[in-house]
């Protein structure tokens, strides 16, 4: 019914074209399965929630030169200009931006030092109690630092004795789920746990833990300090415009720097896997556009050097229908080979890439995705030359023989 | 005969004008994209210092006890502590030799205007500039008294130079860094290369240092690093003081060394200090162990190229291998249609060599007009790669070998594509066609 028998016999003839068609149909599934696995795991990352309202809050870092003022005063001073704002939700001085790709990490103690026993590795930040309402982040467990938890020292040798930690950090520290009120230590300093946010991501989103972040009720001020504001919805261009002339007002023998939107800054920090998003994106466009296209070319080539057959075939009283089938069971042959061969090679480049980049192993669905969606297009390319050829007229056959 | 061919080649892209749109089309996109991830490969992985790469060396100390991981492959931490630097800077081997690391202040000056900002600085040796072959525009290196001294001196950049001084020359001006004043003893060239092969630890592509100054000020004004600080265990570090004294890698340290001689030597010289600082209580490890890697082999250790590139210039010559099938396959249908006129040329005297070599010719232009617009496409994809990723801003550009190589690879593509249908073709028997005719 299909002829599959005379369409092998009639490719066997001509392979050049057959084995073109099938080498490329073989390239393009390998590459648009990994190239669309690899945007998925993309865009995944790029998307993902970070817990904090990014386009209400901007950050700023300060460098002071001046020595004639005392620091910790000034930035407290700081600090209540700035949550006074109109505009300005609240405002908090921090040792490191999230989602910034700098900051601090240390691995917190199980035990204290010397003793052995585990630790834990978090992203820390270091800011009073304005900093979670800064971020627009609420606890579920627990409670927030009180005023008078917060250390403003100088002095290296006191330290913070509560922490507020995501429920990931505690849960790794804890497993059994009980972190709320449980020691820890920074070295041989005890601290205790006194609340959990459920999702706060660390300044570092490609870090292998960027869920690991904890917060500590602590103001060393430095001439190198950052500082977080959160603004109402919609004020936050107005308000980042006047700022740096804001701080400059109220101590002026320092550099205001960095005033940066925190949307902007993770997609600073994620520009290239933005990238690698768009380039594969355009690669698999033009890439699938291209293979269409050499179909195309392909059958309109296999017809004119058949046209006397199918000339000949209508006349012997094949239908147009039996012309277009024709065609199209032969590209589906091809294709079906191509595929075959595709699919292995996507499975091979998948390892490769596996073993030699850090890129998660490729998932089967991606291959039969396009698998499917190559044999769609394969077929779609193929209709209107089939169709063309259709149209020989059957006197064709019979003439300049 | 070649002109011949050309107008022949010519006459016949003209005659197929649908034909020979798609396989310029073709080649053109294949080109476009795989010159554009191959641009950016290649400015990532040139040779920074390409007059004596193979002569600069960055050593590692095994310095962390037994057990203790760091996150390299050998396992060899990436930096040096400040000890090890002071004592490798203080060493009597290597030709030129310069301990270094990132640090930054805020730069003003009196009576200016100027407004203060913040400016990178490189706290080295004075070799720095010889082991990098920076020359002087003004003035020169701090000299060894003043950096035995501390003095407040900095080399500046050119382009600091510019901002600062309007271009000239600023030798024995002052400004200050953070409230310390600075006076400049000279001003220096740029480095020729974007990458930053010296430090590569915050980014290798980011932005060179605009002030150089004293090593020996770290300890004097109590300088950190702005880059990264490692530690492998538990240290009370309370000060800068401790953290001088301490097991932390935070310093790069860069030696040249001029011939094999010198490598080795220079690597026994650290196996014995190793062994000297074991007696007094560090290392404490069965297996004392050094790297010394050149600029190339450390740039390849260090993974400079980032694994996105090297994945996308895989996949884009993939890419290009789907365009040459393309272009095969039209190039098939177009020459076998072409088989009665060559028939005929074949009757009336072309060898076969002939015929063969007036279709190479036909494909090898349909390559260079194609890798032509390649390179506009290609330089519409590194407008998008500077528009997403202002990092790349320096690195998305072609230069001239970029620019030669486009048409060369698009002609030898076209070539490999145009073998196959050409050998057909010119294997035509002249009889078959005569006789129809």
């Amino acid at each position: 019914m299909l002829e599959i028998k005379p369409i092998i016999n009639a490719l066997r003839r001509s392979k050049v074209g057959a084995v073109l068609l099938l080498i490329q149909i073989a390239i393009t599934t390998a590459i648009v399965s990994n190239a669309a696995f690899i945007i998925q795991d993309r865009m995944t990352y790029l998307q993902q929630d970070t817990g904090y309202p990014e386009q209400d809050i901007f950050s700023l870092s300060v460098m002071t030169y001046g020595k004639d003022r005392d620091l910790s005063q000034q930035f407290e001073e700081d600090e209540n200009m700035l949550r006074n704002l109109p505009g300005v939700v609240d405002a908090a001085i921090t040792n490191a931006v999230p989602l910034s790709g700098s900051g601090s990490a240390s691995g917190m103690g199980l035990k204290p030092a010397p003793e052995p026993g585990r630790s834990v590795r978090a992203g820390y930040l270091m800011a009073d109690d304005h900093m979670l309402n800064t971020l627009g982040v609420t606890l579920s467990e627990g409670r927030n630092f009180y005023p008078d938890d917060v250390i403003v020292t100088q002095d290296p040798n006191k330290l913070p004795k509560v922490a507020i930690a995501t429920r990931t950090f505690a849960d790794e520290a804890f497993p059994e789920g009980d972190g709320l009120g449980k020691m820890m230590y920074i070295g041989d300093r005890p601290f205790k746990i006194i609340g959990i946010v459920d999702k706060m991501k660390g300044p570092w989103l490609k870090d292998d833990r960027p869920d690991n972040v904890i917060i500590f009720p602590y103001i060393k001020a430095e001439t190198y300090q950052h500082i977080i504001i959160r603004t109402e919805p919609g004020q936050r261009a107005a308000v980042m415009q006047t700022i740096e002339d804001k701080m400059l007002a109220a101590y002026d023998k320092r550099v205001i720097t960095n005033v940066i939107a925190m949307d902007e800054d993770k997609r600073q920090y994620n520009a290239s896997d933005t990238l690698m998003l768009r380039m594969l994106m355009v690669l698999i466009v033009v890439l699938v556009a291209i293979t269409a296209l050499g179909i195309f070319g392909l059958t309109l080539f296999n017809i004119s050097k058949r046209t006397r057959q199918i000339g000949t075939r209508r006349a012997l009283g094949a239908r147009k229908s039996d012309i277009i089938r024709y065609f199209m069971v032969e590209n589906t042959l091809i294709c079906a080979g191509g595929l075959l061969l595709g699919c292995t090679a996507a499975i091979l480049m998948g390892q490769q890439l596996l073993q030699r980049f850090s890129l998660p192993a490729l998932e089967m669905q991606y291959v039969a995705g396009t698998a499917l969606m190559v044999l769609v297009m394969t077929l779609l390319a193929v209709i209107f030359p089939a169709r063309r050829a259709a149209q020989i007229s059957p006197s064709v056959a019979t003439r300049s023989i | 005969m070649f002109l011949h061919y050309i107008d022949l080649g010519w006459r016949s892209l003209r005659r197929t004008p649908t034909v020979s749109f798609l396989m310029v089309l073709a080649i053109a996109l294949g080109i476009g994209i795989t010159m554009t991830s191959l641009s950016v490969y290649h400015m990532m992985s040139m040779d920074p210092i390409e007059q004596k790469s193979d002569r600069l060396f960055h050593p590692q100390l095994q310095t962390m006890d037994d057990g203790n991981d760091t996150w390299s492959e050998d396992n060899l931490p990436f930096q040096l502590t400040y000890q090890d630097a002071q004592h490798l800077a203080q060493a009597p081997v290597g030709r030129y030799k310069a301990a270094m690391l990132r640090t930054g202040f805020t730069l003003h000056m009196e009576n200016s205007d100027v407004r203060p900002f913040i400016q990178n600085a490189r706290a080295t040796h004075a070799d720095f500039f010889n082991l990098f072959d920076l020359p002087f525009i003004y003035g020169s290196a701090w000299t060894q008294e003043q950096a035995d001294d501390a003095s407040p001196v900095v080399v500046i950049s050119e382009a600091l130079n510019d901002k600062l001084f309007g271009g000239r020359n600023s030798v024995g001006e002052q400004f200050f860094l953070d409230d310390t004043a600075f006076r400049v003893v000279g001003v220096v060239a740029p480095f020729t290369t974007h990458m930053k092969f010296y430090d590569v630890n915050n980014g290798a592509f980011r932005d060179h240092e605009n002030l150089y100054i004293p090593f020996s000020l770290i300890a004097v004004m109590d300088i950190d690093t702005w880059g990264n600080s490692n530690g492998w265990k538990f240290e009370n570090i309370r000060s800068m003081k401790d953290k001088r004294q301490s097991e932390i890698f935070w310093l790069q340290f860069w030696v040249q060394l001029d011939d094999d001689a010198a490598v080795k030597q220079y690597g026994e010289y650290l196996m014995g200090y190793m062994a000297e600082q074991q007696k007094s209580g560090r290392f404490n490890r069965e297996n004392l162990q050094f790297g010394l890697r050149n600029v190339n082999d450390w740039l390849d250790y260090r993974n400079v190229v980032s694994e996105d590139n090297e994945v996308l210039v895989a996949l884009s010559f993939m890419f290009l291998a789907v365009c040459l099938a393309n272009i095969l396959g039209l190039l098939l249908a177009k020459f076998m249609r072409r088989a009665p006129e060559v028939g005929v040329r074949r009757a009336l005297g072309a060898s076969k060599r002939q015929v063969f070599l007036q279709h190479i010719v036909e494909v090898s232009m349909l390559g260079l007009i194609g890798g032509l617009l390649g390179i506009a496409l290609a330089q519409l994809g590194l407008w998008g790669v500077r528009l997403t990723q202002e990092y790349y801003s320096p690195l998305a550009t072609m230069d001239m070998t970029m620019l030669l190589s486009a048409p060369v690879i698009a002609i030898a593509a076209c070539v490999i594509a145009g073998m196959y249908p050409a050998w057909l073709v010119c294997r035509t028997t002249p009889a078959t066609y005569l006789k129809t005719q």
